[in-house]
């Protein structure tokens, strides 16, 4: 099964995207910023990132950054999800590593449509 | 304290030391410039104990680019402490660095006293980011007058992320009593299925609370 990490601080946002995710036939994990991200996923695979921008300890950005530079991790599609909805935040996020932009809070089939494609489907 | 002792060191040298402590404070202040990274660090982490650093470093911390030196800035910030810092650090969270703007917050999320008092202002910002850092810092402020802001901005804030910013916190805080404002902002916000979910996330967490 495919397996997605979550990395956001809010904890309902974590249990919605998580829903959403595992309704299409994925597995998820979460984790609450950057820093606990970057742990997880030395120790575990993963297939895609649902990234959020704002969070304490590693913001999404610089955590993307890390991502991209690790040559390990640097393959991993991430949608980055924020309540940011200008211009220079989308291109912020493209250039941190971002493959896709979605503003908060996502409609649930947009989401799930986003996350099909970039994993290659669900099975 | 630190910002006491920083007051009462000063007031407690003969003249002659206190000369030098001043000189050795304007020298901290220069070195806050230094293009040497480890000076400028170390400088940084030295001005924790003058409450008159307040200024500097917050004009240093606006250019700084080194995340280590951004770090010792907010470290020395959140030792000096009390309302100078707070207002001295607010006008980062509109800064484009999200970075920056994340360790802001968690300096003033330790500052519950002396931040409380700004609270109320920031939550009524024409820009509804800045509403949503207002929300961010409620996240882990230990001060008895969260659940209330937070009822505040359910209750009146027409952004959706402000709102939800606020449900999250609530299913951390909430209490059976909010119950009704809770519905209502289902009603208010029908076509988000996000706020749908985190409503009755919150909801559920209240009663098995209770």
């Amino acid at each position: 099964m495919k397996r997605v990490l979550i990395v956001d601080d809010a904890v309902t946002v974590r249990m919605y995207h998580r829903q959403q995710v595992e309704e299409i036939g994925l597995k998820a994990e979460e984790a609450a910023n950057g820093v606990e991200a970057l742990e997880k996923m030395m120790r575990d695979n993963f297939d895609l990132l649902l990234v959020d921008v704002n969070m304490p300890k590693m913001d999404g950005y610089r955590f993307l950054k890390e991502v991209r530079q690790n040559p390990d991790l640097m393959s991993i599609p991430a949608i980055m999800i924020s309540t940011e909805a200008g211009e220079q935040d989308e291109a912020q996020a493209y250039e941190a590593g971002a493959n896709y932009y979605l503003v908060k809070p996502v409609q649930p089939e947009v989401l799930q449509s986003i996350v099909n494609i970039l994993v290659g489907g669900t099975r | 304290m630190a910002l006491k002792k920083a007051r009462d060191i000063q007031k407690s040298k003969p003249k002659e030391e206190r000369r030098s402590l001043k000189r050795n404070f304007q020298g901290l202040i220069n070195q806050l410039n230094d293009p040497d990274i480890q000076i400028r660090r170390w400088a940084a982490r030295e001005l924790a104990g003058f409450e008159q650093a307040v200024e500097p470093l917050c004009r240093r911390l606006q250019k700084e680019q080194v995340l280590s030196v951004q770090e010792s800035i907010l470290n020395s910030l959140l030792t000096i402490g009390g309302e100078e810092v707070v207002k001295n650090l607010i006008p980062f969270l509109r800064s484009d660095d999200a970075g920056l703007r994340n360790k802001v917050i968690e300096v003033l999320q330790a500052l519950p006293e002396a931040v409380a008092p700004y609270i109320e202002k920031l939550l009524r910002d024409p820009d509804s980011d800045v509403r949503i850092f207002a929300v961010d810092i409620l996240q882990v402020l230990p001060h008895a007058q969260v659940p209330e802001w937070l009822l505040q901005v359910i209750r009146t804030d027409d952004h959706v992320n402000v709102v939800a910013a606020a449900l999250d916190r609530l299913a951390e805080v909430g209490t059976p009593e909010m119950i009704p404002a809770l519905l209502e902002v289902k009603q208010r916000f029908a076509n988000e299925p996000y706020i749908a979910f985190a409503v009755d996330t919150v909801i559920e967490r209240t009663k098995s609370e209770a």
